[in-house]
């Protein structure tokens, strides 16, 4: 009797496949409701046969629609965002000179992502600028002249087993690091070379990866003829306390090697206002810096007071130059409340970050290029709010107060950017 | 400083090849928090009659599961939902096959104090009752009295498929009291004179009246058979038909014994 209802099924199924989908569904249904009726089946049995037909119906119409795209569309992503800011600097140099800069900008980034085959992506990616790794602004001026793009990111992706990536190119950061503040990477930059992502899950509740890369940071010159190079490691640990607490922590270490006697780069702050450097423009150190990081997340952290807030988030990071004994170390503290994620009207999301960072304590082309214009030597307290506009479309201010530590002069500088965001 | 790196990466590699081999029939299993516990019991019992099985289950949420299952992260997504027809599009263009496997029925009562005249009432009663509309028992047939609301935390997943299947995404009023777990809020009610709570159905006890909704009674029958309102089925979806390790984890999932984990952990067996 059970051979027999089975059969039934399965003939029905074939004739789901040959077309009648949506109807079919509904001769489904009866059909097992009478064979519980006659006890062939249980309730449980019936409901689990209904439920996973329909479901099965569902995918084949489903997959039908996808599979009448081309192939290559179907394994390429396309994404991108336009970003419209006004800018207003405030300067004030030691003689109370000040000075105030107003500028609009606007970033484009347009990028795709194409699977290979199954474990291999290659992703492309073109923005505008000017070439400064940290900045893909290019400000309005020069008449309405026509405005730069340029690649941003080309990288190969190989997911080698499910525990290991192997990542080739010019990557995206999140690829070769994990931070939670941008005290020594702009979240702009996209480094050069080569990284191992590396993760296993440690029982239910942590998880275990690890970031290492191989990077190039500049080519031989003809006054030195070793490139310099940066090798980077970092474990890290990611720890689910409970379903509304979880903490994210790592320990870096990033070796700059053969930057000492380098000419500094154009896009860098060296010479008297970055790096300490010897004659006019070669570093004068390498940089070895460790980093521990870490991240707690909580989610409706005010929920006894009555408040819905979504999520918290405490961050806080430090750095610190082996190669150097003074003005080496660096550290940045803040938190970042409101929704999540910025996706619809109405989301909103204030952050804030207090950071300090001495004149060796990292290579000054990497920090955030709107913390005083990326240099070191500097404390800066940024504030930030995001409001949802509407789906995939944010309204932005971000407010830096910032100056000079161990200078001559402070010479503060407050930097207001007002943002109209789009993704798409 | 070039040395002593290279020597480290050397470590890294040498490190990653030792723990390739660890990775044979490991399965993992992520998603929704409403499946969790039901997922957790039975890889636990599972493992201990298999020890060479490794099961790491982690929840997430539905969306968190499926969306792992189709970039090919875990062998088993959770969820307390069907999936979404954007969620097998995509994965029809990662080439996954997403195969829907119920393995049990979510069915939640609604529970009044037993000194309470009311035997029933529609959902849509429920829900003005539970949002506020609704804030004395004259008003739902019953004597005239305050209704005291008793709701879960917003942590469980009954909540979640309450507030789903109930409320339809509004929210309960703010003075609700909340209890930590299915056992708290029978018990809070079987206290309270006016309270109305609601609980899964494998933690119904004498101690509360179970009501009927739009005329139906709760029972593992109307639930199974979907005539009861606020029941839905749990899902462990697979990347197509499960086989290998896969296969026998599910199986034991819908085993007498895999059946009767489902039902000691307040949720509806299928057998």
């Amino acid at each position: 009797m059970r051979f027999y209802s089975v059969w039934l099924l399965a003939v029905c199924l074939v004739l789901a496949c040959a077309g009648a989908q949506y109807s079919y569904a509904g001769e489904v249904d009866i059909l097992v409701q009478k064979l519980v009726e006659k006890g062939i089946l249980t309730p449980g049995e019936a409901q689990q046969i209904i439920t996973e037909t329909k479901e099965e119906v569902r995918k084949e119409v489903a997959q039908g629609k996808s599979y009448s795209l081309p192939q290559w569309v179907q394994n390429t992503k396309l994404k991108g965002d336009l970003r419209l800011r006004f800018q207003n600097k405030h300067e004030k140099a030691a003689n109370d000179y000040s000075k105030d800069t107003n500028i609009g900008r606007v970033r484009v980034r347009l990028g795709l992502e194409s699977k290979v085959n199954e474990k291999l992506l290659a992703g492309i990616g073109i923005a505008t600028g000017s070439g400064d790794p940290r900045s893909t602004n290019i400000s309005f001026g020069g008449y309405s002249s026509k405005k730069t793009v340029v690649l941003d990111y080309a990288y190969a992706k190989y997911a080698a087993l499910p525990w290991l990536d192997l990542v080739g190119g010019k990557m995206l950061l999140k690829d070769v690091l994990w931070e939670p503040t941008d005290l020594i990477w702009d979240t702009d930059i996209t480094p050069e070379g080569a990284a191992l992502q590396f993760r296993k899950g440690l029982g239910e509740k942590a998880d275990f990866f690890m970031n290492t890369g191989v990077l190039a940071v500049d080519t031989d010159t003809s006054s030195d003829n070793d490139a310099p190079m940066a090798y980077i490691i970092q474990p890290g640990i990611g720890y689910k306390l409970n379903d509304d607490v979880s903490l994210k922590g790592a320990f870096s270490f990033q070796a700059f090697d053969n930057v000492k006697s380098h000419t500094s780069s154009t896009y860098s702050s060296a010479s008297n206002s970055g790096n300490s450097v010897k004659g006019t423009s070669s570093y004068m150190y390498d940089y070895s810096m460790i980093n521990p990081a870490l991240e707690v997340k909580i989610k409706q952290p005010f929920r006894m007071a009555g408040s819905n807030i979504e999520t918290l988030k405490l961050f806080s990071e430090y750095v610190e130059n082996l190669d150097v004994s003074k003005k080496a170390s660096g550290f940045s503290a803040g938190f970042q409340f409101g929704h999540d994620k910025v996706s619809k009207w109405g989301d909103w999301q204030f952050k804030y970050i207090y950071a300090m960072l001495g004149r060796d304590a990292v290579l000054d082309v990497l920090p955030d290029s709107d913390r005083y214009g990326g240099k070191t030597a500097i404390r800066s307290h940024e504030g930030a709010f995001t409001f949802g506009l509407g789906k995939n479309t944010s309204f932005g201010i971000d407010v830096y107060r910032s100056e000079r530590i161990g200078m001559a002069a402070k010479a503060p500088e407050t930097l207001v950017q007002v943002d109209w965001n789009m993704k798409f | 400083m070039r040395n002593l790196i290279s020597r480290l990466w050397v470590i890294v590699l040498i490190m990653l090849g030792m723990v390739a081999p660890c990775y044979a029939e490991k399965i993992v299993i992520e998603g929704s928090t409403t499946v969790l516990p039901i997922a957790q019991r039975a890889a636990e019992v599972f493992m201990d009659s298999n020890p060479a099985a490794d099961i790491s289950v982690r929840g997430g949420g539905s969306g968190v599961g499926i969306a792992s299952l189709i970039d090919g992260t875990c062998d088993i997504a959770d969820a307390s939902r069907p999936i979404k027809d954007s969620e097998l599009e995509k994965a029809a263009s990662n080439g996954r096959s997403p195969k829907a496997n119920v393995v049990a029925m979510d069915g939640i009562c609604v529970v009044v104090n037993t000194a309470n005249a009311v035997n029933g009432l529609t959902r849509k009663q429920v829900k003005d009752i539970y949002t506020g509309k609704i804030s004395n028992w004259k008003e739902a047939g019953g004597s005239d009295s305050k209704i005291v609301v008793i709701s879960r935390d917003s942590s469980s997943g009954t909540f979640e498929a309450f507030g789903e299947l109930v409320l339809k995404g509004e929210k309960a009023r703010p003075d609700a009291l909340l209890q930590a777990s299915n056992q708290a809020v029978v018990s809070a009610v079987s206290r309270t004179p006016g309270a109305i709570g609601y609980a899964g159905l494998g933690y119904l006890t004498f101690s509360v009246k179970a009501i009927d909704i739009d005329g139906v009674k709760p029972s593992k029958e109307s639930v199974l058979t979907g005539s009861y309102g606020i029941g839905r089925p749990l899902f462990m979806y697979t990347d197509g038909k499960p086989k290998g390790a896969v296969k026998n984890f599910i199986d034991f999932v819908l085993s007498e014994r895999g059946q009767r984990l489902v039902e000691e952990e307040g949720f509806v067996g299928l057998k």
